[in-house]
Parts: C-alpha cells; sequence; structure tokens
C-alpha cells in the first residue's frame, strides 16, 4: 500500500502531496507523513522543487483544518438543538473554557508533535468557537513546522525514509494516545468530583 | 485496603453508570498506548539491526532518487539502466515504469543499479 503510494508522488507530483496532507487533517486514513517524507526525497534528487512540494503540502494541511474547523462549528450549531443532560452540559462547559484558556498550544502541538490528534482538535476548536483568527494563527505555524520537519527530512535522509516512517508513525501514535488517556482522564476525574460536589 | 478498593470500585461504577463513552475511551487510549510503545520497540530493534541498515533500491524509485539517496552522479544511474529509458532523459519515471515500458524485468535492472552504484563507490 506505502510503496504504491510512493510510486505515485513522482508521477502526480504536487497535487497528490497537497491531497494527501488535506484528507489527512480530517482524520482520512492517509500516510502523509510518508508521502511528505518521499516529496523531500524526490526534491533532493531533482525530481521535484523544494519549495513547491513544501508549499503544496502546507496548503493541503491549512485547507484541511480550516474544513474540519468550519465542520466543528456547523455540528455544534446542530447538536445544540439537542438536550444535554445537565451534568453534561457543565462538563462540556469545563472543556470549552479548557480550549478557549490554552486552545493556541493545543492547536499548535496537534498539527506537528501530536498530529493524529490534530483533526479532532479541528472539529473541537470550531465547536467550541476559539477565535477564527487564533485557530488560524496557530494552525498555520504548526503546519509550518510539521511540513518543514517531514519534508526536510525526508530530504536529508532520502535512501531511510521507510525506517523514518515507521519510528516517526510509532513515536507521534504513542504521544497522542498518551495525551488522550491523559485528557480523557482529567475529565473524568472532573466528572467524579460534579458527584462529590453537586 | 477493602475501603479503599471500594472507592476504587464505587468511582468506576458511577463513571460506566453515567460516562460510559469517556471511560471506554480512556481504556482505548490506554490500549493504543501499549500498542505503540510495543510498535515502536519492534520497529526500534528491527532498523537497528545492521542487516536492514543497508538501505534497498525500491521500485517506486526514480533513478534521480537512486542516485541521491546512493550518492552517486545521476548519470552512472542513467547509464546502467535499460537503452530504451537512457534515451528519454526528462520525466519523473519510476523504476517500476521502466521495466513496463523497456520490457527488461525490475529485479534484472535493479541488480544493474546495485553494481553501477558498486563500480562507482570502489575506491
Amino acid at each position: 500500500m506505502t510503496e504504491t503510494l510512493l510510486a505515485l508522488v513522482p508521477l502526480y507530483g504536487l497535487g497528490l502531496i497537497g491531497l494527501s496532507t488535506f484528507l489527512s487533517c480530517l482524520a482520512v486514513p492517509m500516510p502523509a507523513s510518508i508521502v511528505m517524507l518521499s516529496a523531500g526525497g524526490f526534491a533532493a534528487a531533482g525530481d521535484l522543487v523544494l519549495w513547491q512540494a513544501g508549499v503544496a503540502a502546507l496548503a493541503g494541511a491549512v485547507a484541511g483544518d480550516q474544513l474540519g474547523y468550519f465542520l466543528g462549528r456547523a455540528g455544534a450549531r446542530m447538536l445544540s438543538r439537542q438536550r444535554v443532560a445537565p451534568r453534561q452540559a457543565r462538563l462540556l462547559g469545563k472543556a470549552a473554557d479548557a480550549l478557549h484558556t490554552h486552545g493556541d498550544w493545543a492547536v499548535f502541538f496537534s498539527r506537528w508533535l501530536v498530529s493524529p490528534l490534530g483533526p479532532y482538535v479541528n472539529f473541537a476548536g470550531g465547536a467550541a468557537h476559539l477565535g477564527w483568527g487564533r485557530f488560524t494563527g496557530a494552525a498555520v505555524a504548526g503546519e509550518m513546522v510539521w511540513v518543514i520537519g517531514y519534508v526536510g527530512l525526508g530530504a536529508a535522509f532520502a535512501d531511510d525514509i521507510l525506517a523514518l516512517a515507521d519510528l516517526l508513525g510509532s513515536a507521534s501514535g504513542l504521544l497522542a494516545a498518551l495525551v488522550a488517556a491523559l485528557a480523557l482522564g482529567l475529565w473524568l476525574r472532573t466528572a467524579l468530583r460534579h458527584r462529590a460536589h453537586p | 485496603m477493602n475501603r479503599a478498593r471500594n472507592r476504587v470500585l464505587n468511582a468506576v461504577g458511577y463513571l460506566w453508570r453515567h460516562h460510559r463513552m469517556a471511560l471506554v475511551a480512556l481504556g482505548l487510549a490506554c490500549a493504543l498506548a501499549a500498542f505503540f510503545a510495543i510498535r515502536l520497540a519492534v520497529f526500534t530493534l528491527y532498523w537497528a539491526d545492521p542487516a536492514h541498515q543497508a538501505p534497498r533500491i525500491e521500485p517506486w524509485m526514480t533513478p534521480g532518487y537512486v542516485a541521491r539517496a546512493w550518492d552517486v552522479d545521476v548519470d552512472v544511474i542513467r547509464a546502467a539502466l535499460p537503452v530504451t529509458a537512457q534515451a528519454s532523459t526528462g520525466g519523473r519515471l519510476t523504476l517500476d515504469e521502466i521495466a513496463a515500458t523497456s520490457g527488461v524485468a525490475l529485479p534484472a535492472i535493479i541488480a544493474a543499479l546495485e553494481a553501477a552504484i558498486r563500480d562507482a563507490q570502489a575506491p
């Protein structure tokens, strides 16, 4: 599967690079990281132009973030018509508060360090009405780190991109799972506190 | 000891009744963390093995990619390709496509490239 995709990178070039980062920002399972690594490698080989590959990846990622954010907004509007139990509503309010306080960092780090969480932060950011300017600023900055990091590593270690993809993928998956577990743990702890002090 | 256990069980029971989705998600996140930790360990051992460190020429690579990754001149690579592929200088054909268009089997092309790289890198 990966090899088939890699063979398409020199063939379809920038469009494929942009499409893969776009889809991966919407939680579509898409090995965008290996596509970017290989794009760096192909650029170093002269088959692609480095800055064009970077811009294509960045454009796809930023567009995907925006769509996810506005999907989150629309989804929240639809859900707001449904009745939520007061207990859940209070918890949701707390989560939204947390997002408003630390939203920039959540958006920034979920672009590259814990990128598997990125799409969900997009939806949540839109749903919690995190300001569009704040969201976009943090998202673009984070995506730049993601794109420059992966395309740059691919260009520097062209003969090792499969190893890099395996190791980086596992490491970011592990970090993302740990961060998600931590967030859920905090959520449940808050829920228990509410039980004690109704 | 028993009281502490009861308190934990009570808490889990309460969460299971009122916050089931979040509790299940927490279990899932922990399971995923364990999975990725094992995957990371396995891949680290795999790629640390010297037998897997020597990079291989793959069908999805282009001649330029091979030249870059093995640090040899692209003309060395091009000269080792089937004659029909040498003519088409432009284009970003992968080795797989070169095999298909030239009629030469892919393993033969890779073997020729490996030999050319060895010669070029020999002191």
